[in-house]
């Protein structure tokens, strides 16, 4: 059995939990206790294919490609919340993009295969609770290729 | 015309009123008031998760804090500790008062006495 997509989401929590200062890293966790922070959180996410307008007589177990854009959140509670932030996601972005199992042996980018890891953008959130609160969801897209024979 | 502060402020603070140390910034000088202690829950937005703690807060009597020579300019920036704490003022909110916003409250809202804006 191949899973790309639960693959992709178990190496991205390996991959934020080796970010440098991390106090916690969890997956789909949605209730974050402040001496847990900073954290990071890879959230599961959406799945597309072009499938929808291929009504040819392509038998349906064929292999097709999908793109899973999951969301990868970063808090931090502390006196330089927007500083750290920055220093944070610049890890980030980096390992993802860089990560030598996610681009050869998991999405198989480039000469590897045809699968593909892009930076999509972030957001931010900023408040106030025991002292100044910063987060920052960041949004990947991963494409690759799903055998449904695999499965 | 009813006098909230004896009938109403005075009395409460007298039952939960902590008492509380107030530096203005950049001062020496401090000042013994009575606060009450509003720390609250708080729960901000990180995406879709939230993230959970507490947002710090006091309340305390105008009337008191301008007998001691505290001015509304000296709110933002001081340190007030109370209950074992110590706390920046990094802004705060009028309550008023059927007397007057001068006989009135002022919640001060808080953070922890190392922080910055970050």
């Amino acid at each position: 059995m191949v899973d790309v997509r639960e693959d992709i989401l178990a190496r991205l929590l390996e991959v934020v939990a080796g970010i440098p200062n991390l106090r916690s890293a969890h997956r789909n966790n949605v209730d974050i206790p402040e001496d847990q922070l900073p954290a990071a959180i890879v959230f599961d996410g959406d799945e597309e294919t072009n499938d929808a307008i291929d009504a040819t007589m392509r038998p349906p177990n064929r292999p097709t490609l999908v793109t899973m854009t999951p969301e990868i959140v970063i808090a931090q509670q502390a006196d330089e919340a927007g500083s750290d932030i920055t220093t944070l996601r610049r890890e980030l972005i980096k390992r993802v993009l860089y990560d030598t199992e996610l681009n050869e042996q998991i999405v198989k980018t480039g000469r590897h295969g045809n699968g593909a890891i892009r930076y999509l953008g972030c957001q931010t959130d900023v408040g106030w609770m025991r002292s100044l609160h910063g987060a920052l969801r960041a949004q990947f897209m991963f494409k690759y290729t799903l055998k449904p024979e695999d499965l | 015309m009813i006098d909230y502060s004896d009938l109403l402020f005075d009395p409460v603070y007298g039952e939960l009123g902590v008492d509380a140390v107030f530096t203005a910034a950049g001062t020496a000088g401090e000042a013994a008031i009575t606060v009450i202690d509003d720390t609250r829950p708080k729960a901000l937005a990180a995406g879709s998760a939230e993230v959970r703690s507490v947002g710090p807060g006091a309340f305390a009597r105008i009337p008191e804090l301008t007998d001691n020579g505290i001015a509304r300019a000296d709110y933002v920036g001081a340190t007030l500790s109370f209950n074992g704490r110590a706390w920046t003022v990094r802004s705060y909110e009028l309550r008023g008062s059927p007397n007057g916003e001068d006989l009135g409250e002022v919640r001060f809202l808080l953070k922890e006495a190392a922080s910055t804006d970050g």
